[in-house]
């Protein structure tokens, strides 16, 4: 053994050589504060749906589970909307028609909005969140060029920590794409003041009749509108939640249970895991979970513990889990310690798939088929995926468990809408954004957006609803948001200086989901006094990024978070704002 | 490049110390192709490796979010608050765990199988080397997605495998128990990469001068005598450089760590880069990128520290080594 084979480098070359490597990797030791280097986790912000950080109600958490752009990925032609080019997209654009229900069409449509495009070549650039809208646009924009064979679209569908750090550098560098979503920690008055971004008003034709068209509430001053113009769009609807009872028809039907006819109250759910995991005898449990992603325990908790009647709105922002009536976290309430305290029920009756702990949400998602689990607590997105994928999988839709006494009380949604897109300051192709905005923003584009996304993301005009061409279940889980969701107050609209709260709250550590996580792992061993600890350390930080705005000049306090009139069965309306 | 200047510069190269060099100007003319054609590579790393490295630096003195327009000096505010931070000597311990525990095991390992697969009569060996070589060369985020299948408590081949051979009776949810997540992703780790390691030890023996072998034998010294004697005195220096590479590279596991456990369950497997990144990037508040490259240097330099003190190691290795070549002649 050992024996030498072609010493053509000798120990003294060789030493050099190593020690060379070496003293580079001390020195790439000392520099390692550049974890941008490193591969992005897909899981973590591939969530295309949540709004932006200020006025969210579904916000990270529910939109975390959203499938990642590829995964959605939908081949052409699977629904109507997909289908080929219409004659109309062939080569010219339609003229911009006031809709009836009678001659909307599902698929996509060129419109001429009447804005003044460019006739020489241009190149132009949108960059999103993608998932639903990567499905959608790359048909638009593929037939906007055939209409358009000047323009050259650059479509972007981005993860959401890839958006966190190109936009701000695009920005600062002078060179962002044309329309972008603003990252998620950046909240929109921020976007505004600092200038990323430019009014819709003059840029987009016959604007204050096309504003019309959008529901009561989807332009708030505060979100969408600010100094009297408004700077974005909001794509799809805020009312919708992402913990819905999806169930294995199978297993359920054989349990005798049919929780979309009489949902579960949160005892009933306890009992029926265990029953559907004792019937699964090993080969499949009573819920799945997506327990790797700690932002999943803080919405269901959350949610949970709203219907339940904590009063507040979900995620994992800044003002959500206060309770609006007192302007104080919920963390203590009793909703938020029973719905944990369920639980840990859950988990202690082994009814939890094993291993959910090391699951995220698309990976819970894509075993959910295989028939590992009765039950897992996601959104409406999956129903699309679901049925694309794995078309023979039979599965039923049903609200979130509620409580015990039956009576549940309406979740509460931000104003404003999800998915805003805006457009930047500086682009040179404002027009081409202007006419895209145009048609999103008008009947036919959002029955188009509707029966592409299928139920996935709900499009801002509720009557796109009824024309959008989407299956069953999807409308089932749609007629659930508008019976279970009301529209909920948002500091913003009453006071835009409270996004300078935003920019100075720092994360909490551990936040809420991670608390959550520890006392479902067991790391964490007293609920209460772990609740208590994430109370006063909320309260505390909230109190001192409230103290270091107003040192800067804005003019916030406590009370900003507190909405006295709120009542969680109406919606929250602009003459509520002015009677808080 | 001419010939002539070509051999110029080699000459100027190996004439190594002494009168004969020239002006340090004569030097740079002569061996001016090999400045040139070093430049792409010196520019890309002073953008891609220095610059971040000083940036970082700076922006460890800042409260800064990272996308504001707004930087505030804080001098060593970040710092102080560094040295008070939990999560961040918690992250500080794991990632010597992680260091400490996979160190060691890849080492052995990977001389072992480099012992044997330097051995002429194992006609196989490229397949073998090639064979150890491949996970070193996967994508580490690819591997730790695919580990969490493997590692999986519900029909994972490691856990299937455990229950067939009566091992346990209940499968271990290996990433998802706070107890068993860093030493599974340890052990991912080590395999991942212990090729290179494998591969370093390789050039090594490769340098042991035959003769010294031949001469062993002459003497009638058996296998292990060689390796004693021969084969483990002259590997030393070069035992502290590889030790050296595979420490840092064990402070290095952000991918595999972010995919398999995302530092989870709470924190049980959060190390060092993976809390960096957290506060860094993280959600649910304001990013601290400033606060994040506090953390990241602070970090660096106890990694520095680590270097420094193998450096010292190293010179005294040398030191034997050549009065060992010495008593060798």
């Amino acid at each position: 053994m050992n024996q030498p084979q072609h010493p053509q480098l000798s120990r003294r070359d060789l030493l050099r050589l190593l020690s060379g490597a070496a003293g580079a990797a001390a020195l790439a030791a000392c520099g390692t504060t550049t974890p941008t280097a490193a591969p992005a986790p897909s899981v973590a912000g591939s969530n295309s749906t949540a709004p932006s950080a200020a006025g969210s109600t579904a916000p990270s958490s529910a939109a975390s589970t959203a499938p990642s752009a590829s995964a959605s990925a939908r081949p052409a032609g699977t629904t109507a909307a997909t289908g080929s080019p219409t004659s109309s997209a062939a080569g010219t654009a339609v003229r911009a028609t006031p809709s009836t229900a009678a001659n909307i069409p599902t698929e996509i449509q060129i419109v001429n909005s009447g804005a003044k495009l460019p006739t020489e070549k241009v190149s132009f650039r949108w960059v999103d969140s993608g998932d639903q809208k990567a499905v959608f646009f790359k048909q638009y924009f593929q037939k906007y060029q055939q209409v358009h064979s000047n323009i050259t679209i650059d479509y972007n569908p981005l993860p959401w920590n890839e958006i966190g750090k190109v936009i701000p550098l695009g920005v600062q560098n002078g060179n962002a794409p044309d329309v972008f979503q603003v990252p998620q920690n950046v909240p929109g008055p921020q976007a505004v003041r600092e200038g990323w971004v430019a009014p819709l008003d003059d840029l987009i034709p016959n604007f204050a009749e096309w504003k019309k068209g959008f529901p009561p509430g989807a332009f708030v001053t505060g979100i969408t509108d600010f100094n009297g113009k408004t700077y974005t769009i909001p794509l799809t609807s805020n009312q919708r939640y992402g913990q819905l009872t999806l169930y294995n028809q199978e297993y359920l039907q054989q349990a005798g249970y049919d929780p979309s006819a009489k949902p579960f109250t949160w005892t009933e759910f306890r009992a029926a895991l265990k029953k559907l995991t004792e019937q699964g005898k090993g080969k499949y449990f009573g819920l799945i979970f997506e327990g790797n992603q700690t932002a999943r325990f803080a919405a269901v908790v959350n949610s949970l513990a709203q219907m339940a009647g904590a009063g507040g709105t979900g995620g994992t922002g800044v003002a959500d889990n206060i309770n609006w009536k007192t302007g104080q976290y919920n963390y203590l309430s009793d909703q938020y310690l029973g719905a944990i305290d369920l639980l840990l029920g859950i988990k202690s009756d082994n009814s939890v798939f094993p291993g959910s702990l090391s699951l995220n949400a698309p990976q819970a998602r894509a075993q959910f088929p295989n028939g590992v689990a009765a039950i897992i607590l996601q959104g409406p997105w999956n129903i699309p995926q679901w049925q694309l994928e794995n078309p023979t999988f039979k599965f039923g839709v049903a609200s979130q468990p509620i409580p015990d006494n039956g009576n549940p009380l309406p979740l509460g949604y931000g104003p404003g809408g999800s998915n805003l897109l805006w457009i930047y300051a500086k682009s040179p192709n404002k027009a081409v954004a202007a006419d895209i905005l145009s048609y999103l923003g008008s009947l036919q584009g959002q029955v188009a957006w509707g029966s592409i996304s299928d139920g996935a993301d709900s499009p801002i005009f509720p009557q796109a609803n009824q024309y959008a061409k989407v299956s069953p279940l999807a409308k089932q889980a749609q007629d659930l948001f508008e019976k279970q969701m009301r529209l909920a107050p948002d500091p913003n609209v009453r006071n835009p200086d409270v996004a300078s709260v935003s920019l100075e709250f720092r994360a909490l550590n551990p936040d809420f989901g991670q608390v959550v996580q520890g006392l479902f792992s067991g790391q964490l061993k007293d609920p209460k006094a772990a609740m208590k600890d994430l109370q006063d350390r909320s309260e505390a930080e909230l109190d001192r990024a409230i103290k270091a705005a107003q040192a800067k000049g804005a003019k916030v306090s406590r009370d900003d978070w507190k909405f006295a009139n709120w009542d969680p069965t109406k919606n929250y309306t602009e003459a509520d704002y002015k009677g808080a | 490049m001419s010939l002539e200047s070509a051999e110029k510069a080699q000459q100027v190269a190996l004439q190594g110390t002494g009168s004969k060099r020239g002006s340090f100007w004569e030097q740079l003319v002569a061996a001016r192709w090999c400045y040139l054609f070093m430049i792409p590579a010196l520019i890309l790393s002073i953008l891609f490796t220095a610059y971040p490295i000083l940036a970082s630096w700076y922006f460890s003195f800042l409260d800064w979010s990272g996308f504001t327009a707004s930087r505030t000096w804080v001098g060593l505010a970040n710092y102080a608050e560094v040295l008070h931070d939990k999560f961040f000597w918690d992250a500080f311990k794991r990632s010597f765990i992680f260091m400490f525990a996979s160190t060691p095991p890849r080492l052995i390992l990977a001389l072992i199988l480099a012992i044997i697969l330097n051995d002429q009569a194992l006609k196989l060996a490229p397949v073998f080397r090639t064979f150890f070589f491949i996970p070193v060369v996967t994508t580490a985020a690819i591997v730790g997605i695919v580990m969490t299948f493997v590692f999986s408590p519900f029909n994972g081949p490691v856990n299937k495998a455990l229950l067939g051979i009566g091992l346990v009776d209940q499968p271990i949810d290996f990433l998802g128990n706070p107890d068993t997540a860093l030493w599974t992703v340890v052990v991912v780790f080590v395999w991942k990469n212990f090729g290179i390691t494998m591969i370093y030890w390789l050039a090594a023996l490769q340098t042991i001068p035959a003769e010294l072998y031949e001469a062993a034998k002459v003497d009638g010294a058996g296998a292990w005598a060689i390796f004693r004697s021969i084969t483990m005195p002259l590997l030393v220096p070069f035992t502290i450089i590889i030790t050296l590479i595979t420490v840092v590279q064990t402070l290095r596991v952000f991918p595999i760590v972010q995919t398999m456990t995302g530092g989870g369950p709470f924190f049980a497997s959060e190390v060092m880069e993976v809390y960096v990144y957290r506060t860094a990037f993280g959600t649910g508040g304001i990013p601290r990128l400033g606060y994040a490259s506090a953390v990241g240097v602070f970090f660096g330099l106890a990694t520095l520290g680590i270097a420094i003190l193998q450096g010292v190691g190293l010179r005294r290795a040398n030191a034997q080594r050549r009065e060992l070549m010495m008593g060798g002649e």
